[in-house]
């Protein structure tokens, strides 16, 4: 039977400090896409979700209901990611990068170009456009789920994934 | 941005999984190619592999390795006082409510003071707030519980409690009325939640020196 969050962070503070494994498995595997798209590069939303889940454990005596111990690490995370980000050069502009046009060489290559043009869009939108869409569209969570996650009313994510739909396409207006 | 470069409610409905009447042929083509993209994206990256969870393990066991010497320190435990020390306790007690109950305006406020008695530090804590029906003090030191550490009214509003606190650092929130959390306005630190609130920092030495 898979141990609860609560279960395995009081255990963790009694001691038994190997069972934050769970936790790390557990989170990195839900929350690791979100990291990378936040951040832009998979190293370094490695190094970012590996000093997350290290101040968390730092901090987690200050978790108040360890039972929803995975809202509180996401927050950390995010605040990780785009603490990051912002010390990561710019990104790619749009115009560096190879959008998809007729003389593409084959699908494959055409999917990859698709992907990096996503990326580099994501990267202009406002942090919480990005964590809203992201957690929409690259997660599949609903909108009930990111609720509890992050503590933010349905209506306000909705607002923030509509924008970013719309602000996607204004910037990939010739990819799409 | 343009208008026509919006997406329409009906579109963004479609694509929220909530829109179950067709779209006219343009609009639901427009909305499905962002999709489309954004689903080339995701199948483009992916989570870090399990290398994170050994450097993760590996970096807090190196963290209990160097702290080790100290741990005993850092660790809350049961407060048992000899009774030699008895007197000198109340005595430190009596200090620090007189250091902090002196008649009162906001001015006089002050972010926790502490006085020592060996391993253990009595540490003040004080929010004015004349309005206030009850109020306590949660923090890591008591679980995070409520209600546990009730303050006590003095003069003008104020509130205040004493602690005794093992060395280290805790962090922690006053309860007002049961259900407003809010940070310690004097303390010096303060650190964010992860809930989108702010905890307070109270750093007890061992020389009952107290940054907060």
């Amino acid at each position: 039977m898979e141990l609860s969050d609560g279960t395995v962070v009081r255990r963790v503070l009694d001691g038994d400090v190997e069972l934050y494994r769970v936790l790390v498995e557990r989170y990195r595997g839900q929350f690791g896409k979100y990291a990378v798209a936040l951040v832009g590069d998979s190293d370094t939303a490695a190094d970012a979700m590996q000093e997350a889940f290290i101040r968390a454990y730092r901090s987690l005596s200050s978790c108040r209901d360890p039972e929803r111990f995975g809202a509180w690490f996401h927050r950390i995370l995010t605040n990780q990611c785009h603490d990051a980000r912002s010390k990561r050069p710019d990104p790619a502009s749009l115009d560096l990068v190879d959008l998809p046009g007729d003389d593409r060489a084959d699908a494959a290559t055409e999917q990859t170009e698709l992907g990096d043009a996503i990326a580099a869009a994501l990267a202009k939108l406002t942090p919480e456009q990005k964590e809203a869409f992201v957690m929409k569209h690259v997660d599949g969570r609903t909108y009930e789920e990111m609720a509890k996650l992050t503590g933010v009313g349905i209506d306000a994510l909705k607002m923030r994934v509509h924008r970013a739909r719309d602000g996607l396409r204004e910037m990939l207006g010739g990819v799409l | 941005m343009s208008e026509d470069r919006q997406y329409s409610s009906d579109a963004q409905r479609y694509m929220d999984g909530e829109l179950h009447a067709p779209l006219s042929d343009t609009e639901q083509k427009d909305a499905d190619r962002l999709m489309h993209a954004v689903q080339a994206y995701s199948e483009q990256i992916s989570a870090p592999d399990s290398h994170l969870d050994d450097a993760v393990l590996d970096e807090i066991r190196k963290a209990r390795s160097r702290s080790a010497g100290w741990r005993w320190i850092f660790e809350p435990r049961a407060i048992r006082l000899r009774p030699v020390w008895v007197p000198l306790a109340a005595a430190a007690i009596v200090a620090l409510v007189w250091l902090g109950g002196r008649p009162g305006t906001s001015t006089d406020l002050a972010a926790p003071q502490a006085t020592a008695l060996g391993d253990t530090v009595f540490v003040r804590f004080q929010l004015l707030a004349p309005e206030a029906r009850r109020v306590a003090i949660a923090g890591s030191f008591s679980g995070w519980t409520q209600d546990a550490l009730p303050l006590v009214k003095e003069n003008g509003g104020l509130w205040s409690i004493t602690l005794a606190l093992p060395l280290g650092e805790h962090q922690y929130q006053f309860v007002v009325d049961g259900e407003r959390w809010i940070p310690d306005p004097r303390a010096h630190a303060q650190i964010e939640d992860g809930f989108g609130g702010t905890n307070s920092v109270v750093i007890v030495g061992p020389r009952g020196v107290v940054q907060s």
